[in-house]
This record gives structure tokens, sequence and C-alpha cells, in this order.
């Protein structure tokens, strides 16, 4: 039986290289848009559980405007199989609750004998880390996130290392579950039979219809929260400078701020 | 107008997370007209001794769900058993550390419910309507949003050491009610065969001073200065990102954006260039002293004092000084 492997993945501007428009907003034009590196990472663990795995087959899916079919094509030529795309205007201003909602139910309607659900740890503009565990929430699966590495794989179970700021663990989960890949520096260079595989790729296009999706539950409608405001970190500090002066003068003033602080406190 | 505030209280082997500390200090200081419960998830091991301290919180309320199924924290069985309880408890507002482990279980709480959740906050305020006004960095520390969520409970996480931990005299002691539900079907089908704990993130809460290290330091025998440094002033030894990634450092005393937030009294950066992720981390120190070769590096607009001067030569002189 072909194993079935869901790779979800996002859109993100390139935050290399954001410009602020006058208002303290992002200057959205010109913004060059690339795959979230988590996502990369992602893909190519996706890849490897293929190679361990023979007959798996990567599906990877995104929900945004048809320009995110770029990003879907040059997911196909890094290795992915087939490609989704979830596109609708009811869809936009979707928070991650939303977004959790729409690719959960994109899986339960056509991949619901699915084997494993593969994310990036988290998006690059947002991150937030939430989606991947929303959605293994509404799918009622396992996760495990914060992975770094697989031990083992093969058609039953596979073992994770899960590296966290605070433990180390090694997980053993058998299918279906999910998991959350951390390593961003990944980087996958397609070669011209990847190139050529994605622009012969059909790219299946589905709608909130069509993935069942409740149209209350989506979209702004269904989405919870709300940006009230957003704003560059203010910087309110004095900013005195002390320039020429001698190592020796500076260091009295140093040790003078360090006991102004601890006399504060008596 | 009694504003009704639930904080998710984490125990890590018998012991109360930190966090979890600085969420209910911030609360009771900053959210007026609220009352302010917790609520403790574990095995019997586990709660039993932490329940001297758990009874210190001085919350006006503490429900704890004991059970031996709940030994290893799994994301999936902690935000079941949670729903459980929200289904029986009413709430305006519901916080949770955003450690590692409540990374994991928020979203699954949040989508099982299906409520707003704001992560990794950094700041937090309640308006006179009593919505939870959430505000956390994107973009890498690049822009700040404040998020309002139109279900309840209002959700947020919050970042570790983002808010001061006041130690405060509680002289009543802590309602305690426990909650039981029922475990079946729930279970974990996750199997830990190893599992390391981490050395603790420093106890930043207790530094008033904080001596912190960057590119500009140079190397790793440079860097020996500033923990000397740190040792003499009876201050905490903190390194930027960078110059973790060299290895003068370890990843446990790291402050930024993907490292801890801090809030001293004091924080003096030497050789640190400032980018935005690490001032992130520092932006509730109450005052910034920043010590930089280059007069043009950010962190010099981003201090309260800026001082042009070699940082290395600078931690010599202040050492030598000292140990006189």
């Amino acid at each position: 039986m072909t194993f079935k492997i869901v790779v979800c993945i996002k859109q993100v501007p390139d935050t290399n290289d954001i410009k602020w428009t006058e208002h303290n907003t992002i200057q959205r034009e010109g913004l060059d848009s690339v795959i979230n590196p988590y996502d990369i990472g992602a893909i190519q663990l996706a890849k490897n559980f293929k190679y361990l795995i023979p007959d798996s087959e990567i599906t990877v899916v995104t929900m945004g405007p048809n320009q995110a079919i770029d990003a879907l094509k040059t997911a196909v030529a890094m290795g992915c199989d087939d490609a989704v795309l979830l596109s609708d205007k009811r869809f936009s201003g979707s928070d991650t609750l939303a977004t959790a909602y729409c690719l959960s139910q994109y899986i339960k309607t056509f991949v619901p004998d699915f084997d494993l659900i593969i994310c990036g740890q988290q998006a690059v503009d947002g991150d937030t880390a939430q989606t991947p565990s929303s959605m293994a929430q509404k799918l009622n699966i396992e996760q495990i996130t914060n992975v770094i590495a697989i031990k083992e794989a093969n058609n039953d179970f596979s073992v994770c290392i899960k590296d966290t700021n605070d433990y180390k663990q090694e997980i053993k989960a058998s299918y279906p579950f999910l998991m959350a890949f951390s390593q961003r520096d990944i980087d996958i260079i397609p070669d011209i039979n990847g190139y050529i595989k994605a622009q012969n790729k059909t790219i299946t296009v589905l709608n909130a219809d069509d993935i069942k999706a409740d149209t209350d539950s989506i979209g702004i409608k269904g989405s919870p929260t709300q940006v009230r405001k957003a704003f560059r970190p203010l910087n309110n500090r004095e900013s005195i400078r002390i320039e020429n002066e001698s190592v020796q003068n500076i260091a009295d003033f140093i040790v003078n701020e360090v006991n102004k602080c601890r006399t504060a406190d008596e | 107008m009694n504003n009704r505030v639930l904080i998710y209280i984490e125990v890590n082997n018998g012991v109360v997370a930190r966090v979890s500390k600085e969420i209910i200090s911030h609360a009771k200081q900053n959210f007026l007209q609220s009352s302010i419960d917790g609520i403790v998830l574990g095995d019997e091991q586990s709660i039993d001794s932490a329940l001297f301290d758990l009874k210190q919180l001085g919350l006006n309320k503490l429900y704890i769900i004991k059970d031996n199924l709940l030994d290893m924290t799994n994301a999936k069985v902690y935000a079941n058993a949670l729903s459980v309880f929200l289904e029986n408890n009413q709430y305006d507002v519901l916080l949770m550390g955003a450690t590692s482990d409540g990374r994991d279980i928020a979203p699954r709480l949040a989508s099982k419910q299906d409520i707003g959740l704001t992560a990794d906050c950094t700041g937090l305020e309640v308006d006179e309507n009593g919505n939870l006004l959430a505000t956390r960095p994107t973009y890498g520390g690049q822009l700040m949003a404040t998020i309002v969520s139109k279900t309840k409970p209002n959700f947020a996480t919050v970042r570790p050491g983002a808010f001061k931990y006041l130690q405060q005299s509680c002289n009543n002691e802590t309602e305690i009610e426990y909650f039981s539900l029922s475990f079946d079907g729930l279970c974990s089908l996750l199997e830990v065969l190893y599992s390391e704990n981490k050395p603790a993130a420093e106890d930043w809460t207790c530094s008033e001073i904080i001596v912190a290290g960057g590119l500009g330091i140079q190397n790793k025998e440079n860097f020996n200065l500033i923990y000397k440094l740190a040792d003499l002033l009876g201050a905490k030894p903190a390194a930027s990102r960078a110059a973790v990634e060299q290895g003068w450092a370890e990843q446990s005393i790291q402050v930024g954006q993907t490292g801890n937030s801090v809030s001293p009294k004091l924080y003096i950066a030497f050789g640190i260039s400032g980018a935005m992720q690490h001032m992130t981390g520092i932006t509730n120190a109450d005052k910034i002293v920043a010590i930089n070769i280059n007069k043009d590096a950010p962190i010099m607009s981003g201090a309260d004092i800026a001082i042009e001067c070699d940082a290395v030569s600078l931690l010599h002189t202040l050492i030598g000084k000292l140990s006189d």
C-alpha cells in the first residue's frame, strides 16, 4: 500500500528584505515571496521518508492566492509528487485557527488515508508555530514538534528526535501522526528533471466547497483573532552618548551605574 | 466588573515553572478587578511534590487535575483534559507560558475549543471592557502586533522572561479544588524511548544585573572576561545569538528572539551590535548600557547610555579595578 505523506507549506514574504512605508507598515508591493524556510526542511524530510519507504507519495499543499502556484511548482521541482492549492476569496483573512481548519478539511476530504503529515516548525513571518498543532487536534492525531532528525522509519512506525530549549527526546510513533520539523537552513536545488516535471505538472486548485468547509469557520468570519494595531518597536530610551573618554573613566562610570542599581534596591 | 482569569501552571518534575510565576505576578499587578485562578495537571508524584509551592502562588483558587496518565506531557492528552475543564468553567482570559510544552498544548486547546490564540506575547493588558490586548513580536521582532480575540476565553501564551516575577509574601493559602474527568479513550499513543532534560535556562528573574557579550568580544578566550566580570559584580552572564553560534557561550544564556527574554534593572552589553532580534529580548530591561567600538551599531541608538569604546579593553580594565 502506498505510504501517503502530506507536506503543508506556506508562501511568505522574504523577511530579509522588508521595506517600510512612512506609516510603519510593511511595503507589500515588490516584496518577493518565498517558500517558508522551515517548509523547505519539511520537503526534504518527506524526501528522506520516501527514500526509506520506497512506495511513498508526497503531496504538497498550501492555502493562498493564485500566485502561490509558484511555490507549489517549486515544491514539485524539489521532489514532491503532487501539488494542491486551496484558493478561494472566502479564505482570505484566515488566522491560524481558520487556516488549520481548511488544511484539515482538505486532508479529511481528499486524503483521509494519509500516513504522515509534515510541516515546518513555524513560519518566519508570524513565528507562531500554531497551525501544525491546531491541525493535529482537528484531525485528532498525535503530534511531534521540534523534530530535528529521524532515527528510524519504516512502514509501521518511526522514531523521531525532538529537541527543544527544555529537553531532548527520542519518540516512537505509529502512523498516522503529524510532525513539525525545525531545521530551517536546508536548501534543495532542483535539477533539470525536477524543473521539467514541475512545468508539466497540473496543480489541483480546490475551493471552500470542494473541501466541504463550513463558511462560518473560514476567512475573516472564522478567524477569532484580529490585529488591533501594528507598530514598529519604539525606542523610548534616552540614548545618552559617551565618546572620547578614557577607558579608566568609563570603568569608573560603569561601576557607579552598578552601585546606583544596587542602592536603588535597598 | 469581575474579570475571571485562568492561568495554566506548568509543573516539571515537581517544580513550578518560572514563567507561570511571572504570568501570575504580571496579572496581579496589571489586571484590575480580576480574580486570578490557576490550573495544574500532572501525575501524583509531580503534583504532590509541587503542592507546597503551588499553595504559595497567591492565587484565588487552584484547580488540580491529577492522574497517573499525565506523567509525561502529551499535548493531545493535556489539551483535551483542559478542554473538558473549560467546558465546565467559564473564564474571560486564559494564559499559558510559551515553553516548548506550552506551545504544543495551547494551539490544540484553542483548536478543540475553536477559540483564538495569540502566541508568544511580550505584553498583556486588559482594556476597560475586559478584553485582553496581547502584544507580540512578528517578522523576527521588526514589527509588534497587538491582537484581540472575539472568542472567550481570550487566550494567549507568554514568552518566558517577558515579565518580572515579584516574590510576594502571601498570607492566605490558596483554596484548592481537584477536578476529575474520565480519561477513557484519551491516552498517549507516543512512546518516549529516551528523555534528557536540558540544564534549566539561567535564572534570569533573580538577576538584577546582566553582563552580556557579543561578536565584539572577538574570541572564546576573551568571552571568559564576560563570565569573570559577571562573577565580580554578582551579575549574570549572557550572550548574543552570534556569540553562541561562534561557540563562545552556551545556548542556555542566549538572549534575544530565539533565546531568552530578560528584564533586569541593568543590562550591560559588551560588543553586541544589537540586531532587532536581540533588542526584542531586552525591551523590558530598566536600563541598557551599551559598549561598542562602532558608534553606528544599532544598539547604540537603542540603549539608555551608549559608550563608544573597545569592549575587550574595557573588560580588562573593569576586572583589574574590581579585583584590587
